[in-house]
């Protein structure tokens, strides 16, 4: 009981931790909060299962065309909510970024209607005992399919030269700008990449729950954000540890706590963090 | 016909009273509040349950409201209010989901029935009705909040709210005491959308939790915007557009969201002084860089 609750709340704890980044990345960057995350997500979810409802289309290739359909919403979202705004007070675009969602949400509601959508392809899961405790393989799945990205995100960061200059941009903006780098493609390099980690977390929560709808991204997005700032907000193994510990609080306090509250959770933990350590577990530039 | 006007025009008072003790808060303070609907259904179910369980006659019903609404004000602003701006905005809306949650799971609030039968206001030997004398009580309110908010925003202490917003750390070299105004102004919102709460409640005489979700308070949100952040007249033209507006557009109400969420977005972006703020003044607000 308690290994199987463990084990749920890392699988959504996964999620969480995919959409987090893509918070905190931008959050690192640009100091503000894309509140229109989720629904980048619900937009990743969306596409890959109306392409795999065609039943023409791979499964692979209808995760990645969800994927990048996530990151060019991000992107134009970017230039429509934020670009515009920046340099203005810093409740400008948070509250143009709340028109978007809302905008992305009722949008989706108008093209596709409001009921869930099952997830089109049936996969044979099995539940497989490992050590004697039962482990589903389609949990199994999902969380090394999540860890898989965020490691070749870590990666990307560190080690490449975009990553750098993502991390520079992060730093110091304008110092950035002096030594050459272009701010501008960074920023949309940045909500590229955290938008395609929403919106494979998307495309796994639509397999994990069977459904897709439009106001899927809306609870999920604010419980990552909640995730970024537990792990400490604009640090990337920050927002992971961030959402695994929330899936799991979450998962557990739903089974010996009450079931009800369940999602109450999330937002009890961000204004605990934020009463005690505001900086997150692991130090973020927070104030 | 004349019925449908006063439900109107009813509705339309509450939510200026909402949005006008909203703009306290955004245009005024400087701070963002995603979670002002909490309030209004605090003051809502408290005022239902006093009047239902305790007998308690109208005026101390709202006065319940209005003390219950501010003391949670109160509780949330003494320790969210140092947070930065984005950080207060998630704090206010992770606020107004779990109050949603707890009126939905317990069991003195009917959970998603919510409650029921809520008397209508008397005072003395007059009965408030809905299609009679409600306006009178719902227009008085409003003129005195109104009239309290004006000469709030006039005073010293009006002054020292726009200099918080302006620029805190100069406010504060200014010898303001800012973390004690921001709770001040924002129990003393919280406590106005207690006083909507009531009236509402009141004059529909059956609430549930829908009323009082995410969805409220961005709407009122969207009020604040569109009529000016800053501009407590432009509140009043953004509360009662957006509160007729709808009715009015009964055929295309599929859209209603999405005309909202591009209503924030283009007038941000346009006319970031709303439909009443004065240019300068908000414009200079809103192009302040850290």
């Amino acid at each position: 009981m308690f290994f199987q609750q463990l084990l749920n709340g890392l699988t959504t704890g996964a999620a969480y931790a995919l959409i987090a980044l893509g918070y905190t990345m931008i959050y690192g960057i640009l100091g503000l909060i894309n509140f229109a995350q989720g629904e980048i997500y619900m937009a990743g979810a969306f596409v890959a299962v109306l392409l795999l409802a065609t039943g023409q289309v791979n499964f692979f290739l209808a995760f990645l065309a969800g994927m990048a359909a996530a990151a060019l919403v991000g992107v134009a979202l970017e230039r429509v909510a934020f670009r515009p705004l920046r340099g203005s007070h810093p409740l400008v675009p948070l509250i143009s970024a709340i028109g978007a969602s809302i905008f992305l949400q009722s949008l989706a509601l108008l093209l596709f209607g409001p009921n869930d959508r099952p997830f089109p392809v049936q996969f044979d899961f099995s539940t497989i005992t490992v050590a004697g405790l039962p482990l589903s393989t389609l949990q199994g799945a999902i969380l090394a399919a999540a860890l898989g990205f965020m490691a070749l995100l870590v990666v990307f960061v560190r080690y490449t030269r975009y990553g750098k200059a993502i991390v520079a941009c992060a730093l110091d903006r304008d110092t950035a700008r002096l030594m050459g780098i272009n701010v501008d493609r960074m920023v949309t390099l940045t909500f590229f990449i955290g938008s395609a980690l929403s919106g494979a977390a998307g495309i796994m929560m639509a397999i994990y729950y069977n459904a897709t709808y439009p106001r899927m991204g809306l609870l999920p997005g604010l419980k990552a954000f909640s995730a970024a700032i537990l792990g400490g907000v604009g640090n990337i193994p920050g927002a992971i540890l961030g959402g695994l510990l929330l899936g799991v609080a979450e998962s557990l306090g739903a089974a010996y706590v009450s079931s009800g509250f369940k999602d109450a959770t999330a937002f009890a933990i961000l204004i605990l963090v934020l009463l005690i350590r505001p900086q997150g577990i692991l130090r973020g530039r927070g104030d | 016909m004349t019925a449908y006007l006063l439900h109107l025009a009813v509705l339309s008072g509450i939510y200026v009273i909402l949005a006008v003790s909203l703009n306290l808060i955004i245009g005024y303070a400087g701070q963002v509040s995603l979670g002002h609907a909490a309030f209004f259904g605090i003051g809502g179910y408290t005022s239902a349950l006093v009047s239902l369980h305790f007998g308690f006659p109208f005026p101390l019903a709202v006065l319940s409201a209005l003390v219950v609404a501010g003391t949670c004000g109160l509780g949330l602003g003494l320790p969210t209010l140092r947070l930065k701006e984005d950080y207060l905005a998630i704090v206010t809306l992770g606020f107004g989901v779990i109050v949603d949650l707890v009126f939905l799971n317990l069991e003195i609030t009917g959970g998603p029935d919510g409650l029921v039968n809520i008397p209508l206001p008397r005072l003395g030997g007059v009965v408030f009705r809905p299609q009679g004398l409600y306006i009178v009580l719902v227009l008085l309110t409003l003129l005195l909040i109104l009239g309290l908010t004006y000469s709030l925003v006039r005073s010293y202490h009006g002054r020292a709210l726009r200099a918080i917003r302006d620029h805190e750390t100069t406010a504060q070299v200014m010898g303001i005491n800012t973390p004690a105004y921001k709770i001040m102004i924002f129990t003393l919102a919280a406590a106005v959308a207690g006083v909507a709460g009531s009236l509402y409640a009141h004059y529909i005489t059956f609430i549930n939790p829908e009323s009082f979700g995410l969805h409220t308070s961005i709407l009122l949100l969207c009020m604040v915007v569109l009529g000016g952040m800053g501009s407590i007249a432009g509140s009043v033209v953004g509360a009662v557009i957006l509160a007729v507006l709808p009715e009015m557009l009964r055929q295309f109400k599929d859209y209603q969201d999405l005309l909202y969420g591009a209503l924030l977005v283009g007038l941000l972006i346009l006319r970031p002084q709303g439909l009443m703020g004065r240019g300068k003044l908000s414009l200079k607000f809103i192009t302040k860089k850290e």
